[in-house]
Formats: structure tokens, sequence, C-alpha cells
């Protein structure tokens, strides 16, 4: 192509072609200032959608750790109440086979172990009413803030039977409380009402042995809820773990997808801004002359 | 042959060498003019006077040196590709600043935009659902719901101002065009009253030159040279400028987006009300196109679609919440309660609300269950994870508008590169090289020297023939 150079075409190539590098550098300044490579959707409407996607999967992992820490604090919590419980029935069994020697104890002494038997039935009742935030985790989602009500001798479970749940990772749900009625009964069959009776049985001067059978059921039922609540923690603690691998897993993922390689930047800005300089110091040199300089 | 026309011949040698010099002064001057045309001064020998009777046959010479005229040395082929590449970028140009301008106000991907308020506010579902009832996280997911609310009002609000600035800024440059116009026109009459009367019309034509190209960038208008040196400036088939008549332009439509669709935003003939004014291409056409209502298949104005897309949004997630939030019961057994309102009137973008404002008001639980179920509202968390979650419309959305904007400016850079590229290949023709005027210069200088010289030399030797002739001896 025949092109005729003047001053003014050299002078217009020169602030284009030294915009274009400006706005090179600014751009590259501006990836290597905020380390993202995708300022705006256009620079990459893919990894936009996968930075999205990936965000919404960072948000949910965050939200079923926060599951799996309220989960874990509730069944710690039935754990410790059960254990608890199960020291309590044991001492209550302890008094009844001392209390089942009728021939050896005075009245006194048997006053004195009724006494003790009604402080250990209102240990056990306030065990088994445990809360935690303010939720009883023996009533499941019932909100009366005691699993077991009414003045002594009523013990009504005030819970619904529906489970409290803790949704811990994609369609995987725990049950993270108790049923009380399992646990300790309900109203007379309750393990409430059975130390009231061994009570009343002790000062009516009825022999208590024949409630110890009672006493190793109610333990039982204690423990064998225990033994649930702790295979269920187990749950939780290796849901724990495989969710901190998925959420490093997805912050390696979204840093992949949205950070820049800094070193890589740092050697693209270092060129562009060599490129600019001898862009600037060319145009310098080559801008100056004219046919003037020369004619004297 | 007289005895003086040598002195004649010399004459015209200075004077043509002085006009010459003349020339070069104005191209010099004018080398950074925008718009300027380079000339040049156009001689012609003139002949030997003819010669009858029978005492012709002698050899003649020349009469000297004739200055025909100044020549503008344009070339209207580049002229006409400047036009067109810069009707082109100019319709390109807009499409992608509208686009930017909406994608900036996204602010997506990161944590400013309406995604992260989405992933805030199914987090502050799943808080509620671990502690149902609590007035501490209803009071986080009210917050967050409401901020999530504002949010995409704010950014349907973004959209509209983008929209009104566009109406705005056709309206202005509906303006410039007319003003463009009517100079075009009587620029038009100059010239012809001058070329009519044998004049130099040179820098009036590249003053026209610049406002036809004004116009071609702002409507794609074509122009056709007519002989007695007018030009007629064409805009969709129909004339702007017809040789000193000027026709005006007006912008005619809706103020407002939600007007748009009833009353479309168009240009019109001032002096034709119902006239659409058929702009092809230009920033004009641009603006007209990005202006356009949207559609059912989702081909409008790009903007006008963005706000849709922005109605359908808030739309979609007021029925996916509402519809998980109805299946659930409160505390005290209410159900079929909707979280979101809409409003029935007016964008829904704008018509969002947050319903509850309490504790009491959500229904966290299955209907029946007890008072702190809170099956309903992991639930309602869980939308947010589903393939079909509010937050894949909004992906989509936002990846549509990503596509759309990266194409635009694909398109908007490579017509600029064009438009440059013809506007470099028109200043390499026209634009003033100072080398060359220099060696023009030196030209003229020294012909002037020399026709100087002749007319010493015609002198000397009349001075021989008129004051030594006859005096040998004396």
């Amino acid at each position: 192509m025949l092109t005729r150079v003047t001053a003014q075409t050299r002078m217009t190539t020169a602030s284009l072609n030294l915009q274009s590098s400006a706005a090179q550098l600014a751009r590259l300044q501006n990836t290597a200032s905020s380390l993202k490579k995708i300022a705006v959707p256009s620079d990459d409407p893919a990894g936009t959608a996968d930075s999205m996607r990936v965000r919404v999967a960072q948000s949910a992992t965050a939200q079923y750790g926060r599951n799996i820490d309220d989960g874990g604090n509730w069944l710690t919590t039935i754990d410790s109440a059960m254990s608890a419980s199960t020291a309590i029935l044991n001492k209550v069994r302890d008094l009844t086979v001392q209390g089942a020697n009728d021939g050896s104890l005075s009245v006194t002494a048997k006053e004195a172990i009724a006494k003790e038997l009604e402080g250990l039935r209102s240990d056990l009742l306030a065990q088994a009413n445990t809360t935690y935030l303010g939720r009883t985790v023996f009533a499941g989602d019932s909100d009366t803030g005691v699993a077991f009500t009414g003045t002594p001798a009523a013990y009504t479970f005030t819970g619904t039977g529906s489970p409290v749940q803790r949704p811990i990772a994609p369609n995987t749900t725990v049950q993270v409380d108790a049923d009380g009625a399992a646990v300790f009964g309900t109203g007379g069959s309750s393990v409430f009402a059975l130390v009231d009776n061994i009570v009343a049985d002790l000062r009516a001067g009825v022999n208590i042995g024949s409630r110890i059978g009672a006493i190793d059921d109610a333990t039982t039922a204690v423990v064998s809820a225990q033994s649930s609540v702790g295979a269920r923690a187990s749950q939780i603690t290796k849901a724990k773990d495989a969710n901190l691998q998925t959420s490093g897993a997805l912050e390696a993922q979204r840093s992949d997808i949205e950070d820049v390689d800094l070193s890589q930047i740092i050697i693209q800005l270092k060129q562009q801004e060599v490129t600019y300089q001898a862009a600037l110091a060319i145009t310098s040199r080559t801008l100056q002359p004219t046919l003037m300089d020369f004619l004297r | 042959m007289s005895t003086f026309s040598g002195l004649t011949t010399a004459y015209t040698g200075l004077t043509a060498a002085r006009r010459g010099l003349d020339v070069v002064g104005q191209n010099m001057t004018n080398a950074s003019t925008v718009g300027y045309t380079r000339q040049r001064l156009t001689t012609s020998a003139i002949g030997s006077l003819a010669q009858v009777g029978p005492l012709s046959g002698r050899a003649q010479v020349g009469q000297g040196v004739s200055v025909d005229g100044v020549a503008r040395l344009g070339d209207a082929y580049l002229d006409a590709r400047v036009r067109t590449s810069a009707a082109t970028s100019g319709n390109l140009a807009v499409r992608s600043n509208a686009l930017t301008s909406i994608q900036a106000s996204l602010h997506e991907p990161g944590t400013g935009g309406v995604s992260a308020q989405l992933l805030g506010f199914w987090s502050a579902w799943g808080d509620v659902a671990n502690h149902p009832g609590d007035a501490a996280p209803t009071g986080v997911l009210l917050l967050q719901a409401n901020s999530l609310v504002s949010q995409i009002a704010g950014g349907y609000n973004a959209v509209n101002d983008e929209w009104s600035e566009t109406r705005s800024k056709l309206s202005g440059m509906a303006d410039e065009l007319n003003s463009a116009g009517q100079q075009v026109a009587a620029l038009n009459g100059q010239i012809r009253s001058t070329l009519a009367s044998g004049g130099s019309a040179n820098e009036l034509l590249d003053q026209r030159n610049t406002l036809t190209t004004t116009i071609a960038a702002l409507t794609g208008g074509t122009v056709r040279d007519l002989p007695d040196g007018t030009a007629e400036v064409l805009v969709g088939g129909n004339a702007l400028v017809t040789g000193d008549t000027f026709r005006a332009v007006n912008v005619v439509g809706s103020t407002t987006m939600a007007g748009a669709g009833a009353s479309a935003v168009t240009l019109e003939w001032a002096g034709r009300p119902g006239f659409t004014v058929a702009v092809e291409s230009g920033e004009m056409a641009g603006s007209v196109a990005m202006l356009a209502a949207a559609n059912a298949t989702g081909t409008g104005g790009s903007i006008a679609e963005a706000a849709a897309s922005y109605n359908a949004f808030a739309t979609y997630l007021a029925d996916k919440v509402n519809t998980a939030h109805q299946a659930g019961g409160t505390s005290s057994g209410a159900t079929g309660l909707d979280f979101f309102g809409v409003s029935a009137s007016g964008p829904a973008a704008l018509g969002l609300s947050v319903i509850p404002t309490s504790a009491a008001d959500i229904a966290t639980g299955t209907p029946g269950a007890g008072a702190l179920d809170n099956a309903n509202a992991v639930a309602i968390a869980a939308l947010g994870s589903a393939s079909d979650s509010p937050d894949s419309v909004w992906s989509t959305f936002v990846t549509t508008i990503g596509v759309t904007t990266k194409s635009a400016l694909q398109q908007a850079t490579l017509a600029e590169s064009a438009a440059t590229s013809a506007s470099s290949a028109q200043l390499s023709n026209s634009s003033v090289d100072l080398d060359e005027e220099n060696v023009n210069m030196l030209t003229f200088q020294t012909a002037y020297q020399g026709a100087a010289r002749v007319m010493t030399a015609v002198d000397q030797m009349l001075d021989v023939l008129i004051n030594h002739t006859g005096i040998v001896g004396r």
C-alpha cells in the first residue's frame, strides 16, 4: 500500500501506540494490585459462572460446618447429662440395696436413705431437664422449656416425639436430641416415679428389694440411649473432618478460578513496563527530526 | 514578439512563485488544523501568441506561466471510508458502553453482588433452622432478606438510570445532528456561490467534510457530491441536507423505561411528524436499539432486557421462597404464610418486600410438629443449593450479560481499529508533511530567484540596447 507518511500521521500513530501500551499497563497494574483474574463478568463469562457456583458450594459447606458444630454441642450436652444420670441411677441402686436390709436398719436410718433418694430423684429430674442454649435436649422440638413437668408424681413428658435434626452434608441429616420418653419413661412409669415409689415403700416399711430389677432396667434404658448418642456423635465427628476437607478443596477451586498467579503477573507487568518505556523513548527520538533541522 | 515580452514572462514566473510560497505558507500554518486538507498550486505554461499571416513561419516561445488555481488534495473514496467506519464504530461503541456500565452495576463476581447477598440469605435460614424461634438468628435473617431486596432494587435502579441516561444522550445527539446538518446546508450555499464566482472553496470544503463525518458517526448518513459543489447528505435514504435546505430530526417516544413498550423511542422528521427516520448505523441507531423495550423472546433492547431479567429473578426468588414458606407452619401453628411480598403494580424488582417482622411470623417447622421444629427452615435453606435455585437463575443472567458484553467489546474494538485505520489512511493522504512543504518552499524560492534573474538579464539587455547603442567611439 502506498502510504504517505507525514508529521501528523507519525504523531497520531505514536500517540495511539503509546495509548494502547499505557492501557495494557494499566490493565496489568489493576490485575496485579487486586490479584483477581475476573474483575467483571465479561473478562471470563464461563469463569464467572464457575466462580458463582463454587461460592454457592462454599457457603453451603460453611453452613453444614455450623450445623455440625451445633449438633455436636447438642450431643455432647446429652452425653454428659446421660453419664450423670447413669451415675445417679447407680447411686440409687446402691441406696436401694442398702435400704432393702430390713432387719439391720432403724427407721431413722431408712428415713435418711429416703431423704437421700429424694435428693437423687431431684438431681435426676434436673438432668432430664438439661438445656442447651435454652432448648431442653430431651424434649425434641417442644418449646415448654422443661422436658418433664408437673409437681412430683406427675412427671408429664412435654416432648412431641418428633426428633431434632441437623443437616450435616448434602442429603444427610442426623438426629441431635434424645427422646426423653425412651430414656427416662413418662408419668407413672418414669424413672422418677420409680424412685418416688421406692421412697414411699421405704417409709411405709415395705421391702424395696424387689425394685432393684426395675432400677436396672431404667439404667439399661439410659445406657443404651447413650450408646446411640455416642454413635451419632462419632458420625458428626467424621462429618466434621469430611466438611473440613471439602471446604479446603472448594477454596482451592475458587482460588484457581478467581486468583491470578503472582509470579506470572509480576513478570507480565515488568515486561509491559519495559515495553512502555521503550515506546516512550522511541517516540521521543522519532518525532524530533524534520528537514528544518538540517537546512541552515 | 515584442521587445519587452521577456519582462512579462519573468513577471509571470515571479507571481507564480509568490503564489506557490503563499500556498506553502497556508499548508505549513495549518499543519495541525483538524480536518485541513493539503493544497497545491496548479500552474500551466502559457503558449505563444497565435500567428497568422505570411510571416508566421518563425519559431515562437511561450508567454510564461499561468496560475490556474489551488487544488485541494483530498480523496473522496478515503473520506467515504472514514464516514462508513465511523458510523459502524459509533454504533458498536454505544452498545458496548451501555453493556459495560450495566455489567459494572452487577458487582459480580465477588462479595458485593446479589449472589453474595443470596448466599447470606440462605445461610441466615440455616442459622434460623439451628435455633428456631430465637430472636437473634431471626433478626439476622430479616436483615439479610431486606438487604437482598434492596440490592435487587438497587440493581434495577442502576439499569433504569442507564436507560434514562442513554435516552437523554440520544436527545443530545439529535441536537448535535441538527446543528451539524444546519451548518452543512449553510456551507453548501457558500460553496456554491464561491465556486460559481470562480473562487476557491477549499477551506469551506474541509469544514463541510468534518461536519459530514460527524453526521455519519451519528447516523451513518451517506454523502453525495453534486456537480454544483454542494453535497447531499442522506440519512436512511432520505435527504437530511439538499443544497442549502436542511430537514431537522426529532427524538420521539417514551422518556421512561417503563413506557418504552407502549411508545417506542424513535427518530422522526420534524417537518413530517409520524415519519420515522430509518437510521441504520451510527451512534443514534445504536442508542435507539439499546432503548427498545424488552420482548418475550429476550431479543429486545439490552437495557430493558436486563431490567426484565431483574424482574424475572425477583419474581422467581419470591415464588420459590414463598412456596416453601407456605408449606411450613409458625410456632403458633399458622400456615400458608408468604415470606416475600410482591407488589402487584410496577416492576417486581422494586416491589419486593419482606413480610415477617419477628420470629413468630416465620414458618420454621412442619405444620403439626412441635413449636420449635426446624424442618421447613432446613428445606428453605437448602433451596440455595438446589439445581433450580434462584442462585442459578441469577448466575445465568450474569453470565448472559458477561457474554453479551464480551462480544460487544470485541466488536467495538474491531470497529474502532477499522475506524482508526480509515482515518489514518485519510490523514496519510490529506495531512501536511513539513518536509515536503520545506522542499516546495525551496523550489518556489529558487524559482523566484530564477525569474528575478531572468528579469535582470532582460533589463541589462535593454539597457545595452537603449543606453549604449550608437555611442561607439564617442
